[in-house]
């Protein structure tokens, strides 16, 4: 467990302490500095413990291992590790081109306004159907919307690679065409190998050295 | 059977919410599985929320002696 996620247990946990002492005695109360006393550990603390929570959780729902852990993802997961540069998820993975610890999140959120937020709905509707629902076989999920150019300009717009690469700059519309997101880096053709899932008995895999 | 105080009884109901709100956290801070993550926003967090809020409206609801 990482020390930030530990602290805020120890706090949780010390602030259940206090409350417990102020259930068990509630006279404490009874003088100013005590009714100041439950105000804090009654209100500000809790309040306190939670947002420090929820910051901790929503930063290890970024996680790569976070992602895989529902058993629908392990395929997904493996995909990373196959040994072919033109895997485009397993490029980016393997040569950190995108931070191998939050892989996923990184080229799966939503760099627009309010994006974060969207996809940890997203993210709650998968928790829904894995748990509740009947959860799609791993070669048959699809994204909610097609992938939107935006994801991948974050990183590429401005890049020497991409703003004068040779099939980039062929034609001059090109480049316009893949900023508008009207030409698709991925289904257009040009990087269209991404978690390629139902081939992945016939791929060779990298292994991270250790 | 003696009266019992109404503040010291909604701090006591209040204490408790919270206590198991805080508990809820503290267990799933230990996990890193998004079921996890659900059950510490949904449940703990509603125990706080309601902990909290009783809390406040007992503060604000009883008469000063």
């Amino acid at each position: 467990m990482p020390l930030g996620t530990t602290l805020i247990v120890i706090l949780v946990l010390f602030s259940a302490a206090l409350i417990g002492v102020l259930v068990a005695r509630p006279a404490v109360t009874a003088t100013r500095g005590g009714k100041i006393l439950a105000f804090l550990v009654l209100f500000f603390l809790p309040i306190l413990c939670g947002a420090m929570g929820i910051s901790s959780e929503m930063e290890r729902s970024k996680t790569t291992a976070f992602c895989l852990s529902c058993h629908t993802m392990e395929a997904y997961g493996k995909s990373l590790y196959v040994d072919d540069p033109s895997h485009i998820p397993a490029a980016h993975f393997q040569n950190h081109r995108v931070p191998a610890d939050e892989a996923c999140y990184t080229c799966h959120t939503d760099y627009a306004m309010f994006g974060t937020l969207k996809v940890k709905l997203d993210g709650l509707r998968h928790v829904y159907i894995y748990y509740l629902g009947t959860p799609p076989a791993p070669e048959n999920i699809k994204l909610y919307e097609p992938y939107n150019n935006r994801e991948c300009l974050h990183c590429h717009l401005g890049a020497r690679s991409f703003e004068e690469g040779a099939t980039h700059t062929a034609d001059p519309a090109t480049l316009r065409a893949i900023k508008s997101n009207s030409l698709s880096c991925l289904s257009s053709g040009c990087h269209d190998v991404v978690h390629d899932i139902s081939h992945l008995k016939e791929a060779k895999f990298w292994k991270e050295k250790n | 059977m003696p009266d019992v105080d109404p503040m010291v009884w909604r701090l006591q109901f209040t204490g408790s919410l919270l206590i198991i709100g805080l508990l809820i956290e503290a267990i799933c801070l230990f996990s890193a599985k998004p079921i996890a993550f659900v059950l510490f926003v949904a449940i703990g967090g509603l125990f706080l929320f309601a902990g909290v809020t009783v809390y406040l409206f007992s503060i604000v609801s009883t008469p000063r002696s």
